[in-house]
């Protein structure tokens, strides 16, 4: 669903607010559905704020985003979508791994989305944001 | 004390939506519109809802809610102010289906706003954030006027238009089951069309289910072809139709050559609610749904006995 939006109903993120009231009726629908997604969000979020010179915002296209030094280093959607920008080499080896997805719309860059969907994959965003973290740090 | 925190989050949060809608309702007042108690700006139903969110996040800071927490009782606060609009705004509950999705979205979507905000505890940033929005929703108030829309319909009747153009002016009841789920679940659907006389300036009335009848005059009358009319008079019900003026209806009448006519319905209407965007999606499903069952009972008419 998230997938068939961002590819066929993309130009709707121009229209202003849409994107947040998007994002928190996925937030409510993951709320409902998944209710651990946001379990795991919370305990990355906790995480990654616990890195010396870490902080949170809010995301223009809603969610949550992390920022070291005000660059950013990845954003997680409210539907568990984390989108975390990584070195181009070493966001191509994972894709060849199968572990990370190209970034849903920014496919010429280091920027990798990755589904949080179970434990594992909370540890494993929280190591690729710890990468980002350090390129950026 | 969390229960109070809690509550007084949601109960603050809902009295400074009331009085602020009040004071865009005050604004507005001044200005001399017509349809004030229909008119909702756009900042009713975004900022407003966003403050609620910020407001009650604010009253939660200290309680370490989790993610799932805040939007829980995000959807609680949302959920209060839909009761508040039943109650005091006087909307009725196919109002409040249509706004809530709005409602629920940006009341969430402030409350994760407020809880970044308040984590960072950068007050002076937050005091600029929130006096800027009160800048939005009085500059939205005193700017903001109505919107107004077109929406066309077309269906292929297998009849030659001046049979079809007899049941355009005026039709008997349409007793066919409701498909459209807005009207299955109450909405006033259109039955009859009724003419005083068939000549341009005469009347017309369009009557609804629950008894609500349009006022139209025909101003434009061209037989087999053409038949345009204006509304003169609508029911202000506490519903949407309190919320949108339908101003003008057309059918056009187009002949295939081969037995056939290209029926067109054609609807003006002018929106007193606002996002735009986000009320005229539901205007146009609504319009387009009474285009159809009109003009589908027009279809089976014309074609019977062709």
């Amino acid at each position: 669903m998230f997938e068939f939006i961002i590819t066929y109903l993309g130009f709707l993120k121009h229209i202003p607010f849409l994107p947040s009231i998007a994002d928190a009726l996925i937030r409510l629908k993951t709320f409902i559905f998944n209710p651990e997604v946001i379990t795991y969000t919370d305990e990355i979020e906790r995480t990654v704020l616990s890195w010396k010179g870490t902080s949170l915002k809010s995301h223009k296209y809603g969610g949550i985003q992390f920022d070291v030094n005000k660059k950013e280093i990845g954003h997680i959607h409210s539907n568990g979508l984390l989108d975390v920008l990584l070195k181009r080499e070493v966001k191509e080896q994972l894709i060849k791994e199968g572990r990370v997805k190209d970034h849903h719309t920014f496919q010429k860059s280091g920027w990798t989305s990755f589904y949080i969907q179970n434990e594992n994959d909370k540890k494993y965003a929280i190591e690729l944001l710890e990468y980002s973290y350090l390129l950026k740090y | 004390m969390k229960v109070q925190k809690l509550l007084t989050g949601i109960i603050v949060a809902n009295v400074f939506a009331m009085t602020l809608i009040g004071f865009t309702k005050w604004i507005i007042a001044q200005r001399s519109l017509e349809m004030i108690g229909g008119i909702f700006v756009f900042s009713d139903f975004v900022i407003v809802p966003a403050l609620m969110g910020i407001i009650a996040a604010y009253f939660w800071r200290d309680l370490n809610l989790s993610g799932g927490k805040y939007t829980l009782y995000a959807v609680y606060n949302a959920v209060a102010a839909v009761a508040g609009a039943y109650l005091f705004l006087d909307e009725g509950y196919i109002c409040l289906i249509i706004i809530s999705p709005l409602l629920m979205g940006f009341t969430i979507a402030g409350t994760f706003i407020g809880k970044v905000m308040f984590r960072r505890n950068r007050n002076t940033l937050n005091v600029s954030i929130l006096s800027l929005l009160f800048v939005i929703i009085t500059v939205d108030s005193l700017t903001t006027n109505v919107s107004e829309s077109m929406v066309s319909d077309t269906i292929v009747i297998h009849a030659p238009p001046e049979k079809v153009w007899q049941y355009v002016v005026a039709y008997e009841p349409n007793n066919a089951k409701e498909d459209y789920w807005l009207f299955q679940i109450g909405m006033p659907s259109p039955v009859q069309s009724t003419a005083d006389a068939y000549c341009e300036g005469a009347g017309r009335k369009c009557i609804f289910s629950n008894g609500y009848v349009f006022e139209e005059k025909m101003v434009v009358f061209q037989p087999g072809k053409n038949l345009t009319f204006d509304v003169t008079d609508q029911p202000k019900d506490p519903e949407i139709m309190g919320h949108i003026d339908i101003l003008r209806g057309q059918f056009l009448l187009k002949d295939n050559g081969d037995g056939t006519t290209t029926l067109t319905g054609n609807s003006w209407y002018r929106l007193y609610v606002f996002p735009a965007w986000y009320f005229n999606t539901w205007a146009a499903s609504i319009t387009r749904n009474v285009h159809l069952r009109v003009m589908e009972h027009i279809k089976i008419l014309s074609e019977k006995n062709v």
